[in-house]
């Protein structure tokens, strides 16, 4: 391939072009403007770097690389080709980084991008640590600390759990109902290629004049319109992950709704399907007022507007009621997907039926439901309208039935079970311990003198990290052990993983436990320095932190030598019913020969001769299929 | 042991059929994928719209910073109104356009996808006039930011609405679209019925109420 030919052909090269050639564009639109109305200075980089490199210079990349030929050749009205499926699935590890429309080959994607982002969010917190282990000021100022802790939650939110649980499904849910793929591959294929975008700016927030944005995850106005230019690549970057984010979860919805397997009715679906068609109705409907509130500030800061100046008739606190009614229900988002996880392991590994499964797809509901009336419980001591407290906080600890039955059907599921203590059943047990702990501080902090209390202290760091790490994380590493096998085609290491397992839950514990002590007792979250008395504690804390952080090593080399050098996987390893675990592992690159009939629930264990879904007779697809026998166009467009 | 057979000879039959493509989905919904998706679609749209309507709620009602006229500046509301009825119009046009596919009628479906974008454009040109005559800036004070906010939102789904239209109209002078297939037509007639509806509550928000 000549070079030219390369700058042309979707890919890399062209992605760096695109790249360029737009940011040429825009940083020329903005000095054009500025020249042609006489504004001094003339090269304003503030603007140049906002316009041409955060706002036009991905579109250039998405272009380069590939994600829009399709559509271009389409809308420019030219014959339709037919479909050769070269840009679905991976035959050689290339694939995995070109554009390519298959949900298995875009969900390792997802997995492996968002793992980056995980590690990087978790040096951060490695570095905090160790700015923390005793008072005073060690290695980073006071303003590096504010950036690191805000890009830390930024990576984990936005790039790390909502994407990887997105990873996870994209692998997963196709193969579950019995469809060949999802329903939009080319935007499933999108979502996946502008998710970097977000993780990129934030990570080069640190390399900008007057360091990255160090507002918190939470960006609070008017504080973010008054900071220096790292903000933006926080507020820029944040639409980028929410599109990916609603383009995905809009793909899920239309793949769960029209493309389940024959027999898949909707109280036969497994729970994680349920799991994931709650949550990306969450993400659909929230996610547009996270990129509301970032817009104001992006207009704020840039156009100097007055959204959020109370002199010239702004509204300060609606920035936050219009953050928290996203970023509140963005919780349920992080965490209903690990509930699908969990239901599979658990009930796979107990060798049970899932205890009440309707219940269980209720309760998702029913929090999908009041996810969106609690969000004001963030904003206690924000000083709005005092008589929303009350009922922010009945509703809020109203959200914890439908979440205890979830818990209690768990427990029920595990009664009498014949238990398998595999690693992802150990993650899945761990989660349930630790997820409840975290639910009970969350009642606490629902109670508003209790909240006044311990607002703005080590509590509330406590209280998210078991609901994110203790919750969120431990099912997805449950999730990712669970299905390794079916993805790579290879074991994991039991040992290894146990001894992750193990290490992670006690020092995880051993971090975190200790930060509701010294939060009560009044030590300020997200400040560099701390008084004498908190050293102890801290110590120990940063000490147990380090220990937590080199566990994951034990993960990641387990997942990395395992997939090159692990023991070829059977197709059933864990004798699971649901459908992902009746094709080879990994799956063919079609996924199925044809579609399977669903004739029963997902969970019969137990009953002897009971099955899930059944393929066709074996007798007709042995005769030789006739040419372009199931070759029917994908369903795409 | 029959799920593990089922999957090895899963295996085995996709070396010989690898390149005969996926099996055909089964349709589980009487709705249609790409309907059913822009119906999500203008669901998050809807909920964007609604952030820009809560920061209107919360600067006029909640900050009680009052509402145009603000210094003896008006909003033109006469000009908006006949903008507004060029925008409903080019509903009706665009209806037109689909019966005209599903009928077969080329010439109604080429002639309403023109009108209906030829519509679209004269309100986007006739905002950004107004744009131009208004008098103040999106900096002045928080109403008029929220005025240019929702408007400019407004018009930047109009843009999306006319790329939409424009693919659609050059692909049906191109003869594609049949009486049998037409969903190229219809999903962006849905998201233009969307636009215009939202105008509507735009319109009376800002303009009238």
């Amino acid at each position: 391939m000549t070079f030219a030919q390369r700058l042309t052909a979707p890919g890399w090269y062209r992605a760096a072009l695109g790249t360029a050639l737009m940011f040429a564009f825009g940083g020329a639109l903005v000095v054009g403007v500025r020249a042609l109305y006489g504004w001094d200075p003339l090269f304003n980089w503030d603007a140049i770097i906002t316009v041409g490199a955060l706002i036009a210079a991905p579109f250039g990349y998405l272009v380069g690389i590939g994600c829009f030929d399709y559509w271009f050749y389409w809308a420019s009205g030219r014959p339709t080709r037919p479909e050769d499926h070269s840009g679905h699935g991976a035959r050689s590890w290339k694939d995995y980084f070109r554009v390519n429309t298959d949900h298995k080959v875009i969900g390792i994607q997802y997995i492996v991008t968002t793992m980056f982002f995980f590690i990087a969010g978790g040096l951060m917190a490695m570095l905090m640590r160790a700015e923390l282990a005793q008072p005073g000021t060690q290695f980073v100022d006071p303003n590096t600390f504010n950036g690191l802790f805000s890009v830390h939650a930024s990576l984990m939110i936005f790039l790390f759990i909502i994407p990887v649980f997105a990873g996870i499904a994209n692998f997963v849910i196709p193969l579950m109902i019995g469809a060949p793929d999802m329903a939009f591959p080319r935007l499933n294929a999108l979502s996946f290629w502008m998710l970097p975008i977000a993780g990129v700016m934030m990570l080069a927030s640190f390399f900008v004049e007057g360091g990255a944005f160090a507002t918190g995850w939470t960006a609070y106005a008017p504080l973010s319109t008054e900071t220096p230019l790292g903000q933006q690549f926080f507020t820029v970057g944040v639409q980028f992950a929410g599109a990916s984010s609603i383009a995905t979860a809009l793909n899920f919805l239309v793949t769960i709704i029209t493309m389940r397997a024959p027999g898949m009715t909707f109280w036969r679906m497994p729970l994680l399907v349920w799991a994931n068609f709650t949550t990306s109705l969450l993400v659909v409907i929230a996610t547009p007022f996270i990129a509301g509130s970032q817009f104001f500030v992006l207009l704020d800061r840039s156009l100097g507007t007055h959204f959020f100046t109370p002199g010239a008739g702004g509204d300060v606190l609606m920035y936050q009621h219009v953050f928290w009614f996203y970023s509140h229900p963005a919780v349920y988002i992080m965490m209903l997907p690990g509930f699908g996880i969990i239901s599979e392991v658990i009930s796979t590994n107990a060798r049970k039926p899932v205890f009440g499964y309707r219940m269980m797809a209720f309760s998702l509901v029913a929090i999908v439901i009041l996810g969106f009336t609690v969000w004001a419980h963030h904003m206690f001591v924000s000083g709005m309208f005092s008589w929303l407290r009350v009922p922010m906080m009945i509703t809020t600890m109203l959200i914890a039935v439908p979440t205890g039955i979830k818990i209690f059907s768990w427990l029920a599921t595990l009664w009498r079970g014949v238990i398998h203590l595999r690693t992802p059943m150990l993650f899945a047990l761990g989660f349930i311990t630790m997820f409840t702990l975290g639910g009970i501080s969350g009642i606490m902090l629902a109670v508003v003198p209790f909240d006044i209390h311990v607002s703005d202290t080590y509590f509330i760091v406590a209280h998210i990290h078991y609901v994110l790490f203790g919750g969120s994380v431990f099912t997805i590493f449950a999730g990712i052990y669970h299905w390794f096998p079916k993805m790579t085609g290879r074991m994991y290491d039991e040992t290894l993983g146990k001894l992750h397992f193990w290490l992670s839950f006690i020092f995880f514990n051993l971090t975190f436990g200790p930060m509701h002590l010294v939060g009560i007792d009044g030590m300020p979250r997200r400040v560099a320095d701390y008084a004498e008395q908190y050293a102890t504690w801290n110590a120990i804390i940063s000490i147990s932190a380090f220990i937590f952080g080199a566990s994951f090593l034990i993960f990641l080399y387990n997942m990395i030598a395992s997939w090159r050098h692990g023991p070829a996987a059977a197709a059933n390893p864990w004798r699971a019913h649901s459908i992902e675990w009746q094709v080879s592992s990994p799956p063919p690159i079609f996924n199925f020969d044809e579609i399977p009939t669903v004739v029963g629930g997902p969970y019969e264990y137990g009953t002897p001769g009971a099955v899930h879904a059944v393929f066709k007779e074996k007798a007709p697809a042995q005769v030789p299929a006739p040419a372009g026998g199931g070759g029917a166009p994908p369903p795409t467009e | 042991m029959e799920s593990a057979s089922i999957a090895a000879g899963h295996a085995a039959h996709d070396q010989e059929h690898e390149h005969h493509g996926p099996p055909e989905a089964n349709v589980s919904s009487r709705v249609e994928a790409q309907f059913l998706g822009m119906l999500l679609f203008i669901v998050s749209e809807l909920m964007l719209f609604g952030a820009f309507f809560t920061a209107y709620f919360f600067i006029r009602v909640v900050a009680e910073s009052g509402w145009f006229p603000i210094d003896g500046q008006d909003l033109p509301v006469a000009i908006a109104a006949v903008n507004s009825g060029i925008l409903l119009s080019s509903s009706l046009t665009m209806h037109w356009a689909l019966e005209g596919a599903r009928r077969g009628n080329r010439r109604a479906l080429q002639v309403g996808l023109l009108t209906t974008f030829g519509l679209g454009l004269t309100f986007l040109t006739i905002q950004v006039n107004e744009y131009v005559h208004l008098g103040f800036p999106i900096s002045e004070n928080a109403q008029t930011s929220v005025f240019y906010g929702l408007t400019g939102l407004h018009g930047a789904h109009v843009v999306v609405g006319l790329t939409l239209l424009g693919m659609a109209t050059t692909r049906a002078f191109r003869g594609h679209y049949s009486p049998e297939q037409h969903r190229g037509v219809e999903v962006p007639g849905i998201y233009w019925h969307f636009v215009d509806i939202m105008w509507i509550f735009v319109f009376s928000t800002l303009y009238i109420l």
